[in-house]
């Protein structure tokens, strides 16, 4: 590569050089006397010279880069007419200029032919050079390998003509001719080439079929002056490179020739092309613009404006299925001319499906309407599960609709579909991902109301496990520290799950907050706050009114006197309470009765819910739980049940009451091992014990 | 679930086989909220294939208790598994519904 670079770069001076060395020789041919120590002058130099400048040129432009800028040709085309093509007015400047000199000083008319000559020479070169690499560029236009590679054997067959002339300084005519006619050939068969020619538009076609015309008078120029200069009796000179320059200059002319009558050939199709190029462009721009569409309301603008531009209609409007989707459209309509239409499609039974009709005018229904349109299409926005709208176009005059704008008008259409189904689901996401973030709000808000420290004393020892099933569980607990060392302890559930039954228990613990506080009007200690009973009386009486009718709460309330060893609970329809009875070395079940809070919302509820009293010896364990423990199941679908949960007691009641809630958990992981979790689970254990005598005092 | 209904002059016997759960729970209510269920003197439950009953399945026979007291239809269980029952008992159910052994005793009642 550096070395073509390197070759390049000299090239220029070579050309300069051998034109200027042919100049000389040419001169010395012509006039001998010039130089007086010469003698006549042979024709080889003049030859090889000649030879020598046409190669470099050649080579010259063969390694500029390509002059083709994209898909411009016509400025392909302009640059080399507005170049190399004026040298044929310098051509013909110089010849007028010439004969002009010859008749003011008739003794230096020989010299200047020769000089005019020699330049004339080299303007022809540089024109043929040009314009074939030009050519080069639209022949080799998209092409395929092979037609690249029969270019390089053409060039090579081209150049190898220069040589004719320096081995054979005569050709005999048969020779000259069978080689002129086959490259001749040759030279045609590249001419078909012309595919840039379906690139232009009509513009573009009238403006390549004028530049086009430029080079063929150009290089007729040429033609003209070195045919007219090979009669004159002043040209005394050996001749030139013919064969190379008569090819080119064929093969150049040939081109043009032929890229003229393709273009011209095209120019009446040109529209339709254009037209098609417009659609395809129209919809790229459709898909961009709607792609960049944020609201169904901009999808449907951008997809009726391109529909309307595409398709050329006179008027339209647009229908949108859904009006909190967008509103309807109209163009040069008015709305309720766009309503007479749509009662009259839909007598005809012709809503929501492609129809066109050419001829409005021979249609009874539509003459009645007196509008002054020719041609409807009726094209649906529609996917396989819904209908978006309708989009109406009409043109004044009849047959103004074909089946390429029904074709293109789907394509827009489903386009349009999908683009906004596209944005029903990323707002769909959104939505669901905005859910999804004020659940986790939920979930941390429902997390901050489980108590987080325990109540602590030397009396008890208390340990909780909670876990919900879903971002936000039903399940609740919650211990409050009355006044005389008493503890109320709250465990309950709410029916159902999620956001609903988090917002119940949110309520619950309001209520228990709220009835768990001193009464001032109490007339004695026991009644200054609600014994367990009365707080669930009335507890219910609070939710009847704003507890869904299907649903309910079941709670168990526990306030433990601590002084006096002893607790009072209340029941309602939570699990019963499991117990261990260190005296009588005993595990059961406190199985009271109750009735859940807000299954009959009425004051008949008292009736159904009963206080329980215990006095508690040292070592007693209390094990209060919600339904998710014991309905956990294995994989045989069984419950873990109360019976395992008691013989687990059985076997851990020693122990801390930290480590019997371990014990306990451990157990339901194993039996549920591999079962999805189904409900909330909640475990307090509640272990008692002798006071210590330093805590005591 | 699958829930089969025999009628007869004054009482409707539902059939309930399976798991009442949330998802099936809406079919119960389906069923129990047909105004045409009124003009019964009784509705028996048949509980015999009914394995497990949510709290949701239980909010449906709960939604339903006012409106069958305040029109005299009477609502009976009959043919319990254990377990179910101590459902019912648990959340203190029993004594608001009628629970009965056997479909003889449902239908003397």
């Amino acid at each position: 590569m550096s070395f073509l670079r390197k070759l390049h770069l000299f090239l220029f001076p070579v050309c300069l050089l051998t034109w200027l060395g042919l100049l000389a020789c040419t001169l010395l041919y012509a006039h001998p006397y010039l130089l007086p120590r010469s003698g006549q002058q042979p024709n080889w130099p003049i030859l090889v010279l000649q030879a020598l400048f046409t190669a470099a040129v050649f080579i010259h432009e063969r390694n500029t880069p390509d002059r083709l800028r994209g898909l411009d040709f016509v400025g392909l085309l302009r640059r080399l007419v507005l170049g190399p093509g004026l040298l044929a007015t310098v051509c013909a400047g110089l010849h007028l200029l010439q004969q002009l000199i010859a008749t003011t000083l008739p003794e230096t008319r020989s010299v200047l032919f020769s000089v005019v000559y020699t330049v004339n020479v080299g303007l022809f070169v540089v024109l043929l050079a040009r314009t074939n690499y030009a050519w080069r560029s639209l022949v080799l236009f998209r092409s395929s390998a092979t037609l690249r590679r029969q270019w390089v054997w053409f060039e090579v067959l081209l150049g190898l003509t220069l040589l004719v002339h320096l081995f054979a300084p005569t050709p005999t005519w048969g020779f000259n001719t069978a080689i002129l006619g086959a490259l001749a050939a040759f030279g045609a068969y590249i001419s078909s080439h012309q595919k840039w020619v379906a690139y232009l538009n009509r513009r573009q076609k009238i403006e390549a079929v004028l530049l086009q015309l430029a080079i063929i008078l150009a290089m007729g120029a040429f033609t003209a002056y070195f045919l007219q200069t090979q009669q004159d009796p002043q040209l005394i000179a050996p001749p030139t490179q013919h064969t190379f320059l008569i090819l080119n200059a064929f093969f150049a002319g040939f081109y043009a020739i032929m890229g003229l009558l393709v273009t011209l050939f095209n120019l009446p199709t040109a529209g339709v092309f254009e037209q098609k190029r417009e659609e395809i462009l129209s919809l790229q721009r459709l898909t961009q613009l709607i792609q960049r569409g944020q609201t169904t309301d901009e999808v449907y603008r951008m997809f009726f404006d391109s529909a309307i531009q595409t398709v050329g209609a006179d008027a339209a409007w647009l229908d949108v299925a859904s009006p909190e989707e967008g509103q309807p459209l109209y163009q040069h309509i008015r709305p309720e001319q766009a309503q007479a239409v749509r009662n009259l499609l839909a007598d005809y039974n012709l809503t929501h499906i492609e129809y066109i009709n050419n001829d409005l005018y021979n249609s009874a229904g539509f003459r009645g309407l007196e509008l002054p349109f020719g041609s409807l299409i009726v094209m649906p926005l529609h996917s396989s599960k819904n209908q978006y709208g309708s989009v109406y176009m009409l043109k004044e005059h009849p047959q103004g609709f074909d089946r390429e704008n029904l074709s293109i008008l789907q394509t827009f259409a489903s386009q349009t579909v999908l683009s906004i189904e596209n944005l029903q689901l990323v707002q769909a996401s959104m939505h669901t991902q905005r859910v999804q973030d004020e659940l986790k709000i939920a979930s941390a808000v429902q997390d901050s109301l489980i108590p987080k420290n325990l109540p602590i004393d030397n009396w008890f020892e208390i340990s909780s496990h909670a876990l919900a099933a879903t971002e936000v569980g039903g399940d609740f607990y919650d211990f409050l520290h009355l006044p005389g060392r008493r503890l109320a302890v709250l465990i309950g559930d709410v029916s159902g799950k999620g956001v609903t039954a988090a917002f119940h228990v949110a309520q619950m613990k309001g209520i228990f907050h709220a009835l768990m506080q001193e009464n001032p009007l109490a007339r004695n200690e026991r009644e200054k706050f609600p014994v367990p009973s009365k707080f669930m009386a009335q507890a219910n009486n609070a939710l009847a009114r704003c507890l869904e009718k299907s649903a309910f709460i079941t709670a168990s309330l526990y306030i433990i006197d601590y002084e006096h060893g002893g607790f009072v609970f209340a029941r309602a329809g939570h699990c019963h309470t499991l117990y261990y009875h260190s005296i009588k070395e005993e595990v059961s079940y406190f199985r009271t009765a109750g009735l859940g809070l807000g299954i009959i919302r009425n004051d008949t509820y008292e009736k159904h819910i009963k206080n329980q009293f215990y006095d508690y010896n040292p070592s007693d364990v209390m094990v209060i739980y919600t339904d998710g423990i014991v309905e956990a199941r294995n994989g045989a679908q069984e419950e873990y049940g109360e019976e395992r949960l008691q013989q687990m007691l059985e076997r851990t009641y020693y122990l801390d009451a930290e480590q019997i809630k371990e014990q306990i958990l451990a157990d339901l992981m194993e039996f549920s091992k591999g079962q999805p979790m189904h409900d909330d689970q909640t475990l307090l254990v509640i272990k008692f014990k002798a006071s210590q005598p330093e805590a005591g005092l | 679930m699958k829930i089969t209904q025999h009628a007869t002059e004054s009482t409707l016997t539902l059939s309930l086989d399976g798991e009442l759960d949330a998802s099936s729970s809406v079919l119960l209510d389906t069923e129990l909220s047909k105004p045409e269920i009124l003009r019964n003197q009784k509705v028996l439950i048949d509980c015999r294939q009914l394995h497990y009953i949510s709290s949701a399945g239980l909010g449906v026979f709960i939604s339903h208790l006012q409106s069958f007291q305040d029109a005299g239809v009477k609502l009976v269980f009959f043919n319990m598994q254990e377990k179910v029952h101590n459902v019912f008992e648990i959340l203190g159910l029993d004594s608001l519904m009628t629970i009965v052994p056997s479909e003889a005793e449902a239908e003397a009642i």
